[in-house]
């Protein structure tokens, strides 16, 4: 109990601003993968010459482990792209091309998933392509990906803990350096891992309750 | 008040010039002329020489046993499989091909097929509703977007079309909740609001429930009386005899029988008409 | 250009090949060993979620939960630091861990939350039907189980089964965090003493890259022929 009291009530305001860097690289990350994602799918899906290129790259993001790829960016990338030039760049960049990789798949999953007579309804009502894509594909498939794809986000905040390995100040990087500081491991681990699990629990729950909630005002099934 | 349909047809009428003879007219009050189309799936023959025109205010009932080309042909109208060969006019208009100076026939680009694609209304098996809109929005979804019609002005034509189909107090629900019967007038509302020259129905009644098929033929019969120009495949046999004023029947991609329903059901010329009606009607 | 033609320099990689490639075989160890724990538990946990005892359900549950929500990372630091000095205090001796102790112990206990998800999945999208058959026959419960229930759980969830024995290969590259010597470990060992990481870290990527990618097409691969022949 006076490990609790000195180290960890002494030291609140490490863990918050630990977890706010935590949530602005999972945010950042997030977003840049929805964007690299849904732009590889797309060419994936869309653009014929380039499907070689776009198919490698998804698949050397989603087969690459996160730690590698991390390492990777952080340490090959500023010689080869002069990119990215701190740690914080590098982590979120890092998580933000693994998880791009998965949810160009998800994405891909929605868009093939939308069931042709919607699109020959579209086209027998004389939208053009694009139209068609962006009020009837991309509304349905994203609706029905919502839960890989808030999964997917979950998997990038348990993979946010690594970016602490290349000293991006995170609520992992903060619990390991007061546990060195002060070598009391049982007390700090166990309160970042008890933050940890319950920020992931927590979200996973909102994010069910939400999808269904999302389908439930379609009248779909729930996922 | 006076319904859509009913006004696209006498906008349409308009008085023939005095100088030009009744062949001119006639030819005038082809709305689809479908002339000759083969399809081909591969090796798969599917349409052999399909040819027939539909005249302003025609209802005309397709019929046949299943595989027989029926789908396919409506599908090849509106350039959802472009035919292999052979030509289809909407108003005299080539659909789906380009006929340059040299005489010379190319592929015509989407967004003329597009242009054309307007003017036909199209009705799902399957309705096809987009599950992720509203009713209204379904409706509302081309007018705007193609059409570029004011919102405030194709929600007030959704509305008069959905009280035209008995649904006006569903507007705000999603097509996930409506029985087949209703999701498949919707479908009917959607494709009016385009407000085509013609009305094609493919098999809309067909994965309905026996006790929903009569709300969407009732729906059908009243726009035929309205002098919409339709062509309905079909299994109904008794919409065919009684709501249209030709029958065709299609067997192996052909066009067997082509008449007014009195003569290709009570006096059908075709041994295969015959064989169909009778394996029907049993 | 001149560090592109750096990153992509086989040679320093190739002379550290026996080095590199043998912390290689340290993946394959923690991979193995972390399977048999990851199946044993997440059978049993999955076994007790389904229980008709409702304390045994709540502890599948919770377990399930527990380490399906815990990052890797985290749970790996624990009980390579937290949990023998726990069990220290618990049994009055001085206990310490060997790192790939730790690794098996964190990967295995990690991904046994989820092989219970997949289990129970499986379990039950199994027909009730087909037990209630077994039942007219008069079949034991345990008959049930294993002759009816397990064998086309099993078959339900084999492709996703083997997806997360192949994302349980892309961790155990964690387990270079804790000292576990295998191939990132030794890159980083290397990259000291050379100081050309270029090569190093991308040569690495792509290693694992091509392990992981042949095993997860050889699983798509297997699935497609298994779903043609209406299996799983």
């Amino acid at each position: 109990m006076d490990v609790w009291r000195s180290i960890i009530l002494k030291n609140l305001n490490l863990f918050a601003e630990g977890l706010w860097v935590t949530t602005q690289i999972c945010v950042i990350a997030f977003c840049v993968a929805c964007a690299l994602g849904l732009g590889a799918c797309l060419v994936r899906l869309y653009v014929r010459p380039l499907r070689l290129p776009a198919t490698i790259y998804i698949e050397f993001c989603r087969n690459t482990p996160i730690y590698v790829q991390l390492l990777w960016v952080n340490y090959v990338w500023p010689d080869l792209f002069g990119w990215p030039q701190s740690f914080f760049a590098a982590g979120w960049m890092a998580l933000a091309l693994q998880s791009s990789g998965y949810l160009a798949e998800t994405f891909r999953a929605g868009i093939e998933g939308v069931d042709r007579g919607h699109l020959q309804a579209a086209h027998s009502l004389g939208m053009s392509p694009f139209l068609t894509f962006r009020s009837i594909i991309l509304p349905q498939a994203l609706l029905n990906m919502a839960p890989s794809i808030m999964n997917q986000f979950l998997v990038l905040v348990k993979s946010s803990t690594l970016v602490s390995v290349i000293a991006v100040p995170d609520l992992m990087y903060q619990a390991m350096r007061l546990t060195a500081i002060w070598f009391q491991p049982i007390e700090i681990l166990s309160f970042t891992a008890f933050l940890y699990i319950l920020i992931v629990f927590c979200l996973s729950h909102a994010f069910k309750l939400y999808a269904d909630r999302l389908r439930g005002r379609y009248g779909l099934a729930m996922a | 008040m006076e319904t859509l349909a009913a006004g696209t047809a006498r906008r349409d009428a308009s008085p023939v010039p005095s100088d030009k003879g009744l062949a001119k007219a006639a030819e005038d009050a082809v709305v689809l002329r479908v002339s000759d189309v083969h399809k081909a799936f591969g090796d798969l023959k599917v349409l052999n020489g399909i040819s027939f025109d539909l005249r302003r205010g025609d209802v005309m009932s397709v019929i046949g046993a299943s595989g027989s080309g029926k789908s396919t042909l409506l599908r090849c109208i509106n350039q959802l499989d472009p035919p292999t060969a052979g030509e289809i006019y909407l108003n005299g208009v080539p659909f789906g091909f380009r006929v340059d100076a040299s005489g010379k026939r190319t592929p015509d680009s989407l967004s003329n097929i597009n242009r054309l694609r307007q003017d036909v209304g199209m009705v799902f098996q399957q309705f096809n509703l987009w599950p992720h809109m509203s009713v209204l929005r379904n409706i509302t979804e081309a007018p705007v977007r193609v059409r570029k019609m004011a919102k405030a002005e194709a929600r007030e034509l959704a509305e008069q079309l959905l009280a035209k189909v008995n649904l006006l107090d569903k507007r705000d629900e999603y097509p996930a909740r409506l029985s087949g019967g209703q999701q498949q007038r919707v479908a009917i509302a959607r494709a009016l609001a385009m407000n085509p020259k013609v009305m094609m129905f493919d098999e809309a009644t067909s994965s309905l429930d026996p006790e929903l098929t009569g709300e969407v033929l009732d729906v059908m019969r009243g726009l035929g009386e309205e002098g919409m120009t339709m062509l309905v495949v079909t299994h109904e046999m008794g919409f065919a005899r009684e709501a249209s004023n030709r029958v065709m029947f299609i067997h192996e991609g052909r066009v067997e029988e082509d008449g007014p329903p009195e003569q290709v059901f009570d006096n059908p010329k075709s041994e295969r008409c015959r064989a169909f009606l009778s394996k029907s009607y049993r | 250009m001149e560090s592109f033609k750096e990153a992509v320099d086989i040679s320093l990689f190739w002379e550290y090949r026996s080095l590199l490639l043998g912390g290689l075989a340290f993946n394959f160890y923690t991979w193995i060993s972390a399977l048999v724990l990851v199946h044993v538990m997440g059978f049993s946990m999955c076994m007790m979620r389904l229980s008709r005892v409702g304390a045994c359900r709540a502890v599948g549950t919770a377990y399930a939960e527990l380490f399906r929500n815990t990052p890797e990372y985290i749970l790996l630091t624990w009980v390579h630091f937290v949990l023998p000095l726990l069990l220290s205090v618990l049994l009055q001796t001085r206990l310490n861990f060997p790192p790939f102790l730790s690794a098996v112990l964190a990967l295995g206990l990690a991904y046994s939350g989820y092989m219970v998800e997949t289990y129970r999945s499986g379990i039950q999208a199994v027909p009730k039907g087909h037990i209630e058959a077994g039942r007219a026959l008069g079949m034991s419960s345990i008959d049930i189980t294993f002759r009816i229930v397990l064998p086309q759980a099993i078959r339900n969830v084999l492709p996703e089964m083997l997806n997360q024995m192949v994302s349980l290969f892309k961790a155990t590259t964690l387990v270079s965090l804790i000292a576990v010597p295998d191939l990132l470990y030794n890159v980083v060992i290397v990259t000291q003493e050379e100081m050309r990481p270029l090569p190093l870290y991308t040569w690495a990527a792509i290693v694992y890259c091509v392990i992981i990618f042949t095993a997860s097409t050889l699983v798509r691969w297997l699935t497609e022929r298994w779903r043609s022949r209406g299996w799983a």
